[in-house]
């Protein structure tokens, strides 16, 4: 019971974290980091698919009403939710009967670096290109993904460190 | 059909999968009937009451800069007022009948002050939401302002909210013209910078030079005439153009709004059915 107790936790954590403080702070006007994500990267390895898709919905849709963006944060955290098993397959070898929490410290470093990277960057291209919904600022579309992502990283990153398990 | 079943088990996931993509995108599409749709939209209480509560927060820090912005207007109001005064007592009854002194039509409105609970600047479609809602009587479709200039137009309400399009959104575009010679345009945002806009249809034969002024034209009925929009910082225009490219830096801060003014045009029903009446006929 204290993961699900940790993940409820953990869900509301970011929400307010993302609503109240991340989506106020516009550094240089291109860069708005979304870390509410770090709530799917987080579920444990072996929850049911169909399950972390539903969360993934729910969180999304959480965000998109604070933020007037109907659907979109749904979209790519979905997108996210739905990629995230096979990350996890192709840069960690976990055991059948294991079901850790992604961290540094049960994926390895690297591992855990790769996975990050490859889910943020799918999860803010996907919103970015959505927003957009056309390719007619693409630079500065490319920025926003490039900046944000570099961003959102960082920050997870620096979160999951501070983590000592 | 063994085979089906166990198909659809497999692929089960991928199915719950497209589902709710196709959900999200639907949403997306139908974005504008969602926004109207007040209980999705951030007009929504729960989500606007939370807004609230974090806006009082950071509202303490911006109360210096406020004071400042109203005491200025203060003063500019008050010396308003003598000038009135002083105009008023030249032209006092030389008849002394009432019927020579009326208000023209399109003037009349009143502001609904309010204040701004949540805000965005930094993506390509921005909204702002006000804590003022139609218990206040704001409607919508009507003009919002601050102090330093045209903000938007509001776009869905319900009892205690209300959410406005500002100038920084793609979808909208402000009807304005130059003080200093009338001819008057579309104002658009392009996404990129919250301190300018772009205007595109002023044609190549007019006189243009930097920091010229550009207001409200006071051809719709959502705002009245002569509210400042910004000012000419740059334009271009090519040899082969006709028409001049024109970046207009915005009147308003976005970053810093706090305050503004929601307009109540009084004879906007008026004039709305005169205008379709005579349409009719036609």
């Amino acid at each position: 019971m204290p993961v699900v107790l940790q993940n409820i936790f953990r869900f509301i954590l970011l929400v307010l974290f993302q609503v109240l403080v991340l989506s106020n702070i516009q550094f240089l006007g291109y860069i708005n980091p979304y870390i509410y994500i770090l709530f799917i990267l987080a579920l444990p390895v072996h929850t049911p698919r169909w399950f972390s898709l539903i969360l993934a919905f729910g969180i999304g849709l959480t965000i998109d009403m604070f933020s007037n963006t109907m659907g979109m944060h749904a979209f790519a955290t979905v997108m996210v939710a739905f990629l995230r098993n096979g990350a996890i397959k192709l840069f960690t070898a976990i055991e059948e009967g294991n079901n850790p929490t992604p961290s540094f410290h049960t994926f390895g470093v690297s591992a855990y670096v790769k996975y990050v990277v490859l889910m943020v960057l799918v999860h803010h291209t996907t919103l970015f290109i959505l927003e957009a919904f056309s390719l007619a600022h693409f630079w500065l579309m490319f920025a926003k993904i490039l900046l944000s992502t570099f961003v959102t990283i960082l920050i997870i990153l620096g979160i999951e460190s501070l983590n000592k398990k | 059909m063994k085979n089906l079943i166990n198909f659809l088990i497999q692929y089960s996931v991928v199915f719950l999968f497209l589902f709710l993509e196709v959900i999200s995108f639907t949403m997306i599409v139908k974005n504008q009937e969602y926004q109207r749709s007040v209980f999705m939209s951030s007009s929504n209480s729960m989500v606007s009451g939370m807004y609230e509560w974090s806006n009082s927060v950071v509202e303490f820090f911006k109360l210096r800069a406020a004071n400042d912005n109203l005491s200025e207007e203060n003063t500019a109001l008050k010396n308003q007022i003598i000038k009135l005064q002083n105009k008023l007592q030249t032209l006092t009854p030389e008849v002394d009948d009432s019927i020579h002194f009326r208000i023209p039509p399109e003037m009349e409105y009143e502001f609904i002050s309010a204040k701004v609970i949540n805000s965005s600047t930094n993506k390509i479609q921005n909204y702002i939401t006000l804590n003022k809602g139609s218990i206040d009587g704001i409607k919508v479709d009507m003009g919002v302002i601050s102090d330093e200039g045209v903000v938007g137009i509001v776009k869905t309400v319900n009892d205690k909210f209300s959410v406005v399009v500002p100038v920084l959104n793609n979808k909208i575009e402000i009807n304005c013209k130059f003080k200093r010679n009338n001819y008057s345009g579309p104002l658009k945002w392009e996404g990129e910078d919250y301190r300018y806009a772009n205007l595109n249809d002023i044609a190549r034969h007019v006189e243009l030079s930097l920091g010229d002024t550009l207001i409200t034209s006071g051809f719709t009925s959502t705002f009245p005439e002569g509210i400042p929009v910004g000012y000419v910082e740059d334009f271009k225009i090519k040899e082969s153009d006709a028409y001049y490219n024109i970046k207009v830096k915005l009147a308003v801060n976005f970053r810093t709004l706090s305050h503004v003014k929601v307009i109540n045009y009084l004879n906007y029903k008026e004039q709305k059915e005169l205008e379709k009446s005579s349409e009719e006929q036609q």
